[in-house]
């Protein structure tokens, strides 16, 4: 694990946390597969606190009324196959709803 | 951390501070005393109205989107038939996801976004704040936040509402008004967001969509979610609440609206709107189209398992004379292969087209669904049903 992962963690229980407890007072709102906390949560833990936060900001940006939304995965690591294609061949993976 | 908090919501804070002194003047000017918990807590609700009314905007671009939803409905149900009792995580996931891109491809979005959200919760934390701080500001321990100076606050902050003060806190107080008003709150605001996911779940689901474990998640999650309500409702105060309950009443009216007027396909709610419409006669939406990809499934089927007719020559067919006009299944004119049988989906039923057959309750309608089939124009039978009146 990398220093900017292990940084990451707080941010990630936070929206952990906002999943568990605020998450299910509210209607499904997010236009995105996978949501934008399940985006932040895989963003924050493979790509570490900054890269992390930034990817996950630009998501939150994105997630407004005039976007057609659909499927946005978080970029793989060097080397890794993407989410898309893992989800779309049955392979498990961690993404949270 | 908490300097740059402060700075971003300094603006925010001073936003809703704005709001509130506006509605407590003109309910002061209107005779309320400026003193008393009614025009205070009015105010609060006066911002909640505020807040919500500048986001119709948004409601009503979902409410058309769920109008849209009717036209994609066919692809929607092909992807979940395939996934039909399908339960294991990877499948749910991969049929989410073949879901959204659909909804990407076809322009359309059940879905608010998460910008309302992202919105609405500074203000929270700014009405938060703002409350929290009366006690402060009235004693000179804070500054002011813009039109509510150091007697506003006192002021705002000594109003009671049946006996409890709108700063005060569950916790923090120790009079019986304020344990009994937050609780009263507390059980308003569960019982309404209990009644909008209820809603949702019972009425407005298809019975498919009710049996995955992201619906059984949520059901526990519902029975959950008053002890959320009640341990963070006595860290707040009162005022807080009031917000709190008020949005959620305005989120529960907007979605009883919404259900009852677009409601999910598939979902007991829709089969009430069609109950109702056709009592009054009016037509149903998207009902000649399932009508219509209910017949070509029935075609198909037939298709497959009637014997394949063997092509004729144009001089044996005339001899055998006008075939298939009193049969109830329609058999193809003489020189068409059976291969072109109607598989484009927006045929009429075989019930529709033989004469004597025709038990359709609005044969207008039926006529007009043929009619734009069989001039191409296919695309909303809605439209043609309406232009047969």
């Amino acid at each position: 694990m990398t220093f900017g992962q292990v940084a990451a963690k707080p941010l990630v229980w936070l929206v952990r946390a906002y999943q568990l407890v605020l998450s299910p007072l509210t209607p499904a709102t997010c236009r995105y597969y996978p949501s934008c906390s399940a985006y932040a949560v895989t963003a924050l833990s493979r790509h570490g606190l900054f890269r992390g936060t930034w990817l996950t900001i630009g998501r939150l940006g994105r997630c407004h009324p005039w976007t057609p939304g659909g499927v946005d995965h978080v970029p793989p690591l060097p080397g890794q196959p993407s989410d898309e294609e893992l989800v779309a061949r049955h392979i498990p993976h961690e993404t949270t709803t | 951390m908490g300097d740059f908090f402060n700075t971003l919501l300094r603006p925010i804070e001073l936003l809703v501070a704005w709001i509130m002194y506006g509605f407590h003047q003109a309910f002061t000017s209107i005779g309320l005393d400026p003193a008393s918990g009614l025009a205070w807590g009015l105010s609060i609700i006066g911002l909640v109205i505020v807040m919500r009314a500048a986001m119709i905007p948004l409601f009503v671009k979902q409410i058309n989107a769920s109008r849209k939803m009717q036209m994609i409905q066919p692809e929607l149900q092909k992807i979940q038939k395939k996934y039909k009792g399908k339960s294991d995580p990877e499948s749910r996931q991969a049929m989410t996801q073949e879901t959204m891109a659909l909804y990407r491809k076809e322009g359309t979005n059940p879905f608010s976004s998460c910008l309302p959200i992202l919105v609405q919760s500074p203000f929270f934390f700014g009405l938060f704040r703002v409350l929290n701080g009366l006690e402060k500001i009235s004693t000179g321990d804070n500054e002011p936040i813009g039109p509510i100076t150091q007697q506003v606050a006192g002021q705002a902050e000594s109003a009671t509402l049946f006996g409890a003060q709108l700063s005060d806190t569950f916790l923090s107080a120790d009079n019986t008004a304020t344990y009994i008003v937050t609780v009263i709150l507390i059980i308003l605001m569960s019982a309404t967001t209990f009644t909008t996911q209820r809603q949702l779940m019972t009425k407005n689901m298809p019975a498919s969509a009710l049996d995955n474990p992201f619906a059984k998640q949520q059901k526990l999650i519902m029975y959950v979610m008053p002890v959320v309500f009640a341990v963070s409702g006595i860290n707040f105060p009162i005022g807080v609440l009031l917000y709190w309950f008020t949005t959620n009443l305005w989120s529960m009216v907007q979605q009883f609206y919404v259900i009852r007027k677009m409601p999910a396909p598939g979902s007991a709610a829709e089969k009430a709107l069609h109950e109702r419409l056709a009592k009054r006669g009016k037509p149903i939406p998207g009902e000649a189209e399932r009508k219509a990809a209910e017949a070509a499934e029935a075609e198909a089927a037939a298709e497959r398992t009637r014997q394949r007719v063997q092509p004729k020559g144009k001089k044996r067919a005339k001899k055998k004379g006008p075939a298939g006009a009193a049969t109830d299944k329609p058999v193809q004119g003489p020189t068409a292969p059976p291969g072109d049988a109607p598989t484009t989906g927006d045929q009429p039923t075989p019930a529709d087209r033989a004469p004597g057959l025709d038990k359709a309750p609005r044969p207008a309608k039926a006529a007009g669904t043929a009619k734009s089939a069989r001039t191409g124009k296919s695309a909303r039978p809605g439209k043609a049903a309406q232009t047969e009146k």
